[in-house]
């Protein structure tokens, strides 16, 4: 009976560290709740256009911005697999379109990516 | 026996509020997208290809010229063909992106002085930049074919006040090909690119809309088509 007693407070550390592990794997059910809270504020196409003074993209405008996206901030940046740059903006009141002006102007290739991206509002 | 309830029930208590804690799922609306954008330059030899083919000139190829024309008149009517390969994207895309927008981008060097409406098909078999010419098309010569009604998109181009398109040396606001790269990105349709051809050929008065190709290397003038997708709809 003595030596029971003393290995039970062991198992029950043991169990309460697996339980912490346990809820430490994030179930679906809790993500799904959260993803539902976060909406987003487009749904459809927007229009991404670089703006090329000579051979290089120096801004990008984003067109097509719902006004569900007024006050969100969007962060654009740009990669033509060798540069990367970066620019935000504040999306006004009404959405519609918003230029973005890089931090560093990237080279025009064959193909550049774009990634677009409305936090918040 | 009592004392090891304890110790667990504390414990355990413990834990699961930090582990509660560190979920923190303080949620920011995040709407994301990626666009690729190809761009049309000399150096594009195979991936991006564009030309021209003449009525007047059936037997020729124009596949190295600066300049591309959309004509209509009488005998002597235009087209462009134009084909950008998707898989020139940077990063790829994926065969289940949703597509949200494509638009083809031409740059407009002169404008017709009556407003007209270009026509945008997709193409449906091969060709080659420096083979291709009115008589090998793949449309074929008939005037007027493809039907308008099998069109893919098309816009206004000219000098009148309301045309869509009404200022020389400027990017036409571009033509919606959507649905097409949307068929060519998921498989359902092989990309041959598209063609472009005047709404009503054959005009007694001549009348003609002109680009820029790749071959006039100028970055800032070259055709594009840009493409903007998300990967989780």
């Amino acid at each position: 009976m003595r030596r029971s007693l003393s290995v039970l407070p062991v198992v029950t550390i043991a169990a309460a560290m697996i339980g912490a592990a346990t809820s430490l794997a994030l179930s679906s059910d809790t993500i799904g709740a959260a993803t539902t809270a976060a909406g987003r504020c487009a749904t459809a196409g927007l229009s991404v256009v670089q703006t090329v003074p000579t051979t290089l993209v120096t801004t990008v405008t984003v067109g097509i911005l719902p006004a569900a996206c007024a006050g969100g901030i969007l962060r654009v940046a740009v990669h033509n697999g060798i540069t990367s740059s970066e620019g935000t903006a504040t999306i006004p009141g009404g959405g519609g379109t918003v230029t973005v002006t890089l931090a560093v102007a990237v080279a025009v290739t064959v193909a550049e990516q774009t990634d677009v991206v409305v936090s918040g509002p | 026996m009592a004392v090891a309830i304890i110790l667990g029930g504390a414990l355990g208590g413990s834990l699961g509020r930090a582990a509660a804690a560190d979920l923190n799922l303080t949620s920011e609306n995040l709407t994301p997208y990626r666009t690729c954008t190809l761009t049309a330059t000399p150096a594009t030899t195979t991936s991006i290809i564009d030309s021209n083919v003449r009525q007047g000139s059936a037997t020729s190829n124009f596949g190295t010229t600066t300049t591309m024309l959309v004509s209509s008149s009488g005998a002597a009517n235009q087209r462009v063909y134009i084909r950008f390969d998707l898989t020139a994207c940077t990063v790829a895309i994926p065969a289940t992106a949703t597509i949200r927008l494509a638009t083809l981008r031409l740059f407009a060097t002169v404008l017709p002085a009556a407003c007209r409406t270009v026509d945008v098909f997709k193409v449906t078999a091969t060709w080659a930049e420096t083979t291709i010419t009115w008589n090998n098309q793949p449309f074929g010569t008939t005037l007027n074919n493809p039907p308008t009604g099998s069109r893919t998109d098309s816009f206004d181009i000219g000098t009148p006040v309301g045309c869509q398109n009404l200022t020389a040396n400027a990017y036409i606001l571009g033509a919606d090909v959507t649905s097409d790269v949307a068929a060519f990105v998921a498989g359902s349709a092989t990309n041959f690119g598209w063609m472009l051809r005047d709404d009503v050929e054959a005009s007694a008065t001549a009348r003609s809309s002109t680009y820029a190709t790749k071959n006039l290397g100028t970055v800032n003038r070259a055709p594009q088509l840009v493409i903007t997708y998300v990967t989780v709809p």
